[in-house]
């Protein structure tokens, strides 16, 4: 079933940019806070804002949101009440997509021991993007706007369904430019392993039904290359 | 007498606005005295070279003789060249010019007569007070061998050897920090006098009768006690009387207090001065380095840029305000000063060339107050630099832009752009989260086109990058400022535009060196 809430624990400005950038793409967009006394007049009302503790009573959330089908974003600014928000859900719902934010890479760990499926550590990615910047600017620009920016270059993941087209050729063999100008970077498989188009790997395994191919091009180029081989997912 | 005054007072003013003059007494100064002057420390080893080779001469011929060329070479090219340096010093140790021009433009706001023997006065105080400096007077008795036709002056080779500590600047800090105890040493000093005196006319006087004593004269007495009272204790002239083995017990005892309080004042004043010592060689090695990045504050992410800017091999400097925070990048092998970011003085502290020394500055701390401070101090500083700093609260972001920040990074809005393509495409962002991760064997990579380059290569077909196992993931043109996504095989390359390549490290290190190997 499509996920279609995403809840957000944590009114703070890191759950909100969240939820920002979300709304659109979810049915309803909801941010949970801890505190009662919040100001949360003339928030944005392109999503709304609920109350929760963590008694691990998650009867009205879930009746009102279903839990179950929802993405969840823990982002308590207490590193040891957002350990505790993250095993608190993961205990009580075992499959659904929890994605974390993190002080540091310690707190990352026990984030990821806690039950998180996706942990942002704050201080490791800003200062990441600090030292990308003057390392390699222009790298570091060209991959904030494909993977960030709403610009004409997009990264699209391409499930292969019709691997005929690939007329039983090794990965790192075929020439991906002639494929309209989109350039295939990796293959991941269906066990979740991914691999580099012209790894060693690649120049022995072929494609199959499954594999999804993550495809770098502008959108009419990806929307050509996709009718050729699969589908989006 | 007038006309004689209007002479030295035209020739000031020539020497004083003449460019070749002022340029060669500068060059002059830089070279003898200016330890930031990248040539001094090759002048500096020179004369190292030419001391231990005229004190190695004097050493080899007190056994045996020494050649004529050698001794030539001590007595008059070595000397010479220290006679040189000399005069030098003395020239550039004050400016003859500039007492005449204050002197002239005093005299005539007050409308009095230039006061020819005023100057002359100056001038001589000036020069007689370096002259009679303790370098000043070593470089002297340098060049005496030079007359060594007085076979007396032969002595004065080792003096050569003072020359040494002028060269020297750990015996220069050495007598700095001492210096700084001067009330305490002389102090010490009067009282070790004291005792000495006394208790050497004692011993004379209560020794000097008995038979059996070795102390004969004062000056044996005067010997006895200075063995004694630093603890050196010889042996070889002793008391024999009892009232005198009594003034040896006292002397004894005031020699441990002397040298308990020595050793603790040498102690005391390096302990105090230490921060100073090392603070100074951290500028010292500031001021040589090239390619530098300021981190202003030493907070959570400025820790985590220094780590990853430090694995670069990148010139990292730490000025924080908090002495705690800078004792910690220390400890995490960093260049630190306890300096405020935000103040002026921190940066000239450091005699850096912002435009050619500094990459950039990192406006690090978690405060927009703080870095909108940080980076109008550095913007005044330099119009040019590259400013990059931390947004913590959006409101703040056209304060941030004002004040002259060239890029800002707000955090919160990152986690939301991450946030947002993860659970869109999670397979897509992890493989390239993992192609840019520093441990993976994939390296994407910028290559900066050069004419060597578009010797061998014109075009983008002519790369081979796919033989290399290489994916070109475009051009960032120089001419038009355009990134290519792909380019196609004719896009023709152009000096200053960079290539985006992706594939296996080796390969790519491989691919690099095949783009510069010239072709035939």
């Amino acid at each position: 079933m499509k996920k279609t809430n995403a809840l957000i624990f944590g009114y703070n400005e890191y759950g909100l940019e969240i939820a920002k950038n979300v709304v659109g793409e979810y049915e309803n967009v909801v941010i949970l806070s801890l505190d009662d006394m919040i100001n949360i007049r003339g928030h944005d009302a392109s999503f709304k804002v609920e109350r929760f503790d963590l008694s691990d009573n998650w009867e009205y959330i879930d009746s009102k949101y279903d839990i179950k089908n929802s993405k969840v974003f823990c982002t308590l600014m207490d590193i040891a009440e957002n350990i505790f928000l993250t095993i608190s859900l993961r205990s009580a719902y075992k499959d659904i997509l929890i994605i974390a934010l993190a002080n540091n890479a310690e707190d990352s760990n026990k984030l990821h021991m806690a039950g998180a499926d996706k942990v942002i550590p704050i201080v490791e990615t800003t200062a990441g993007i600090i030292t990308d910047m003057l390392k390699k600017p222009i790298l570091t620009t060209v991959l904030h706007n494909i993977l960030y920016e709403d610009g004409e270059l997009k990264v699209m993941q391409i499930k292969v369904t019709k691997t005929e087209f690939f007329k039983d050729q090794y990965p790192a063999d075929i020439d991906w430019s002639e494929y309209n100008g989109v350039l295939v970077l990796s293959i991941a498989h269906e066990d979740m392993s991914r691999e580099f188009i012209y790894s060693a790997k690649s120049k022995h395994n072929y494609i199959k039904n499954g594999d999804i191919l993550i495809s770098v091009g502008y959108k009419e180029d990806l929307d050509n290359f996709k009718n050729l081989v699969g589908e989006y997912v | 007498m007038k006309y004689l005054n209007r002479f030295i007072i035209n020739i000031a003013y020539f020497l004083n606005s003449s460019v070749w003059y002022q340029k060669k007494k500068r060059f002059f100064y830089n070279l003898l005295e200016n330890d930031n002057y990248k040539y001094k420390k090759y002048f500096d080893i020179f004369m190292i070279v030419l001391i231990f080779s005229s004190v190695s001469i004097l050493i080899y011929e007190v056994k045996k003789d020494v050649h004529d060329y050698l001794n030539l070479f001590n007595d008059y090219i070595i000397s010479f060249i220290f006679l040189v340096e000399y005069i030098l010093r003395f020239w550039v140790s004050s400016s003859v010019s500039r007492v005449i021009i204050n002197q002239d433009e005093y005299s005539d706001l007050l409308g009095r007569d230039f006061d020819v023997w005023f100057v002359t006065r100056r001038i001589m105080k000036d020069k007689l007070e370096y002259a009679l400096s303790a370098k000043a007077i070593i470089d002297f008795f340098a060049i005496m061998p030079f007359f060594h036709e007085l076979r007396l002056l032969r002595v004065f080779i080792l003096f050569r050897v003072f020359k040494l500590f002028r060269y020297a600047k750990s015996f220069q800090t050495f007598s700095s920090v001492l210096a700084t105890k001067k009330f305490e040493f002389f102090t010490l000093g009067m009282f070790a006098s004291i005792i000495i005196f006394v208790s050497s006319v004692l011993m004379y006087v209560m020794e000097a009768n008995d038979p059996k004593s070795p102390i004969d004269t004062l000056y044996q007495a005067f010997y006895w006690s200075i063995v004694t009272i630093s603890t050196v204790g010889y042996g070889d002239v002793v008391a024999v009387s009892k009232e005198g083995q009594f003034v040896a017990v006292v002397v004894i005892m005031a020699g441990i207090a002397v040298l308990a309080f020595t050793t603790s004042l040498f102690v005391s004043a390096f302990t105090e001065k230490l921060e100073d010592i090392k603070e100074s060689k951290v500028i010292q090695d500031i001021s040589k380095a090239k390619n530098i990045y300021i981190l202003c504050g030493y907070g959570n992410i400025a820790k985590e840029v220094a780590k990853k800017l430090s694995k670069a091999h990148f010139n990292i400097i730490v000025l924080d305000k908090s002495s705690q925070i800078t004792e910690e990048a220390k400890k995490d092998g960093l260049l630190a000063l306890n300096y405020d970011p935000g103040s002026i003085e921190s940066y000239k502290k450091l005699h850096i060339n912002m435009s050619t020394q500094v990459r950039a500055i990192l406006c690090l701390q978690e405060d927009d107050v703080v870095n909108v401070y940080t980076a109008l101090t550095v913007r005044s500083l330099d119009k040019e630099i590259y400013i990059i700093s931390l947004l913590m609260n959006i409101a703040n972001k056209n304060k941030l832009l004002y004040s002259g920040v060239n890029e800002l990074l707000y955090d919160k809005e990152f986690v939301g752009l991450v946030a947002r393509e993860y659970v869109g495409q999670p397979v897509a962002f992890e493989a390239i989260h993992e192609l840019r991760s520093e441990n993976s064997l994939i390296k994407i990579d910028e290559v900066t086109i050069t004419e060597r380059i578009i010797h061998n290569f014109s075009v983008v077909g002519e790369l081979e990058n796919r033989k290399f196992r290489i994916v070109v993931l475009g051009i960032q043109k120089k001419s038009s400022a355009r990134f290519v996504f792909n380019p196609i095989k004719t896009t023709i390359l152009e000096a200053g535009d960079v290539l985006l390549v992706m594939g296996n490290y080796m390969f790519v290190r491989e691919f690099i060196k095949h783009l510069a190997k010239k072709k035939n």
